[in-house]
């Protein structure tokens, strides 16, 4: 812990997550089978969608000082009940279009409102943010669960798992080429040699994930967000409307949540509900803080975060590809959080 | 702690009064409802059932109320209980196995669980006194360490054969009275045909119980306990006070984890099996009746006997619901609910204004 380490090795311990990721692709590409492949990382990518964008809006939340444990059954009330909607509205013959927009627009609309409830219990009533979202993923979950009785929501409309699972670009070598559709007429020994390439959900979260980093750097808002994490008071003594600020980050929070709720009903083609042992808030928590992230606000990046996800999922991945017992990843994760925090303990000047 | 004066007296002390103890009518009302609208509730059987079912929570809650107090959390209780059923139960086939008698490889099983079990607390303990890791990530770390061994001793599954005497123990009561004839104690009497036992007070429920009203004494009239809310009230004062503060968190930890590991051996005996997800349902619910008993998560609040109330609220919840053929869904709703129903009454309360920043 000298006062001035050197350059490299300063760079080293700020983005030791990345470095860490890139050693584990390199170890993962030896021992997994066909883990260093075109197909498998995309298959990361849209695996890790849902988390991505749940850790994206816990980064917001913990920036400001804050926690919310709600996105996990938050997501899970939006699936089911955008899927719900979609049922019931393909079941009376309605277009597909429509009861799908209308089935996402009415879940994300009932997120907004959840959040909003959140937002404002914690800060005009002074609730911590840690009960007051736990106290809201009790009920979204309890909701979720009564709509769909404990069983997933099937019988939706079509066209929602060809959007969820497409790609981008589709290439028989040689042969065709297409965007969006699989090229017409092929089945059988010439769909295993389709090359897929950019799945839609790449593209969907590279969207968000730029949207969400513009606004966190570049803008006001984000300027805000930091400021309020950093100290409250001082943020309060500079105009700042906190109470409005931390209102809408508990929105959108909870709004990211619903938009991956929504997006699993489009990847898995049913509506879940999001059991009480998975842990999907905690899961985000966690990736925030390995991508540098403080519980004590005022410190993290969008950036970051998503190396914190798909550190985690290159984990799980490369060490089902390397035939490795799966209740290994639960260990790992566990031992890189603390790593993480120690890491940043040791170095506090360089962050 | 500050001493502030509230008038106590008049229509505004009577409201203090019963803003401070809310969950004991809330808890009163509860019984009356189920009473009147679900036949069976009040009875015998519904009540066994409720203080059958109430080991775990009341141990988690237990585990969370010294931890809370302190301004902490911890995650990793409830699987540190399925962690601790996993061991005890592979213990004690291991040395069943090895042909030691039942009785003796269950309490050999049961002590050496209990030395493993307060490792995860001890690990914790260290991360938060003395690396200042906040206690949220250093005990979901540890939640998936333990998740992950424990699934990793059983495969996936849970552990089998054990000997019969654990269920015998674990699902015995204090009393047993067959009407007319015998009365026993522990062990339930061998019964003919037709004869009705009588079963009161789960042998499970007992030991919790013994563990509660020591822990509650430790909290209220010791100086640990004391400590323990000097700590959660002010940490920089505590120090100068001259407590050793990074060795107390390191013991609430411990305390916290040994609880678990109790619930868990409970756990193996009563269902005569260890399973690595056991404990998980139970950290929600162990942490709101922590909150409804009037605990603050800023620290320096909470009391044992008002945690047990807030089990209770949520046990006969649960138990009056399933009586009246809801799903258990619609608990999570009214446990959400009530949660932030109990803030907001302790938010309004004047003890706790002057802990606002």
């Amino acid at each position: 812990m000298s006062k001035n380490p050197s350059k490299l090795f300063s760079l080293l311990a700020k983005n030791w997550a990345l470095f860490f990721l890139l050693i584990l692709i390199l170890i993962f590409s030896f021992t997994g089978k066909r883990f260093f492949q075109l197909a498998n990382f995309q298959n990361i990518i849209h695996l890790s969608t849902i988390s991505l964008l749940l850790a994206s809006a816990e980064t917001f939340v913990i920036i400001t000082g804050g926690i919310d444990l709600s996105v996990g059954f938050m997501m899970g009330l939006s699936s089911v009940l955008s899927a719900t909607i979609m049922q019931k509205m393909h079941a009376v013959n309605f277009l597909p279009v429509l009861s799908i927009s209308i089935g996402s627009i009415i879940a994300l609309i009932l997120c907004i409102i959840a959040g909003l409830i959140s937002g404002i219990m914690i800060t005009k009533y002074r609730v911590p943010s840690f009960i007051a979202t736990l106290g809201m993923g009790g009920i979204a979950s309890g909701i979720a669960l009564i709509m769909c009785e404990g069983f997933p929501v099937t019988f939706l409309p079509p066209y929602l798992t060809d959007i969820g699972n497409g790609y981008l670009i589709y290439i028989l070598p040689g042969k065709a080429i297409s965007f969006f559709n699989k090229p017409e007429g092929i089945a059988g020994e010439e769909l295993k040699e389709l090359i897929r390439i950019i799945p839609n959900s790449f593209i969907f979260i590279a969207i968000v994930l730029f949207i969400l980093w513009h606004i966190l750097k570049n803008t006001k808002f984000g300027q805000h967000t930091y400021a309020i994490g950093g100290s409250m008071v001082a943020s309060v003594r500079a105009g700042v409307n906190t109470s409005r600020h931390l209102i809408i980050i508990y929105v959108l929070s909870s709004f990211l949540a619903g938009l991956a709720g929504v997006f699993n009903v489009f990847q898995t083609g049913v509506g879940n509900y999001t059991q009480l042992s998975s842990m999907y808030e905690l899961l985000a928590v966690a990736s925030v803080v390995i991508g540098g992230a403080s519980l004590f606000g005022g410190k993290g990046r969008i950036i970051g975060s998503v190396i914190g996800v798909i550190l985690i999922s290159v984990i799980e991945n490369g060490l089902q590809l390397s035939g490795v017992d799966p209740f290994y990843r639960f260990i790992a994760v566990g031992l890189i959080l603390i790593a993480a925090i120690i890491i940043d303990r040791s170095f506090p000047d360089l962050f | 702690m500050d001493n502030i004066t509230i008038k106590k007296n008049g229509l505004h002390g009577l409201l203090l009064q019963l803003g401070n103890k809310w969950m004991i009518f809330f808890l009163l009302l509860e019984v009356i409802i189920f009473s009147i609208i679900s036949p069976g509730f009040f009875s015998l059987n519904g009540i066994q059932t409720i203080l059958n079912n109430s080991p775990s929570i009341l141990l988690l809650a237990l585990a969370e109320t010294f931890v809370i107090i302190t301004g902490g959390i911890d995650l990793s209780v409830g699987f540190v209980m399925g962690f601790s059923s996993v061991i005890s139960a592979k213990l004690i086939v291991t040395f069943v196995g090895l042909g030691m008698n039942d009785a003796l490889s269950i309490i050999i099983g049961i002590v050496i669980t209990l030395c493993i079990g307060i490792i995860p607390g001890f690990l914790n303990g260290i991360l938060i006194g003395r690396y200042k890791v906040p206690p949220l990530i250093a005990t979901f770390s540890m939640l998936g360490i333990t998740h992950g061994i424990s699934e990793l001793l059983i495969e996936g599954s849970y552990a089998k054969n054990l000997p019969k005497l654990a269920g015998k123990i674990g699902n015995g009561n204090l009393i047993n009275i067959v009407p007319g004839k015998t009365v026993s104690f522990f062990v339930s009497p061998a019964i003919q045909r037709g004869e009705r036992l009588i079963e009161i007070l789960p042998n499970m429920f007992v030991i919790a119980f013994i563990f509660i009203i020591f822990f509650a004494f430790i909290l209220k009239s010791t100086k640990f306990g004391q400590h323990t809310y000097a700590i959660g009230g002010n940490v920089d004062a505590a120090i100068r006070a001259g407590i050793d503060v990074k060795n107390h968190i390191i013991k609430i930890y411990m305390l916290s984890s040994l609880f678990a590991t109790i619930a868990g051996i409970i756990y193996m005996l009563r269902f005569v099996t260890g399973k690595a997800d056991s404990g998980m349902v139970f950290l929600l619910d162990s942490i709101v009746a922590v909150v409804i008993g009037g605990a603050s998560f800023y620290g320096g609040f909470g009391s044992v006997w008002k945690t047990v109330i807030g089990c209770f609220i949520i046990l006969l919840l649960e138990n009056g619901l399933r009586m009246l053929g809801f799903p258990t869904f619609y608990k999570l709703v009214l446990v959400g609910i009530i949660l932030i129903f109990a803030v907001l009454i302790d938010q309004f309360s004047p003890e706790l204004l002057h802990k606002e920043d």
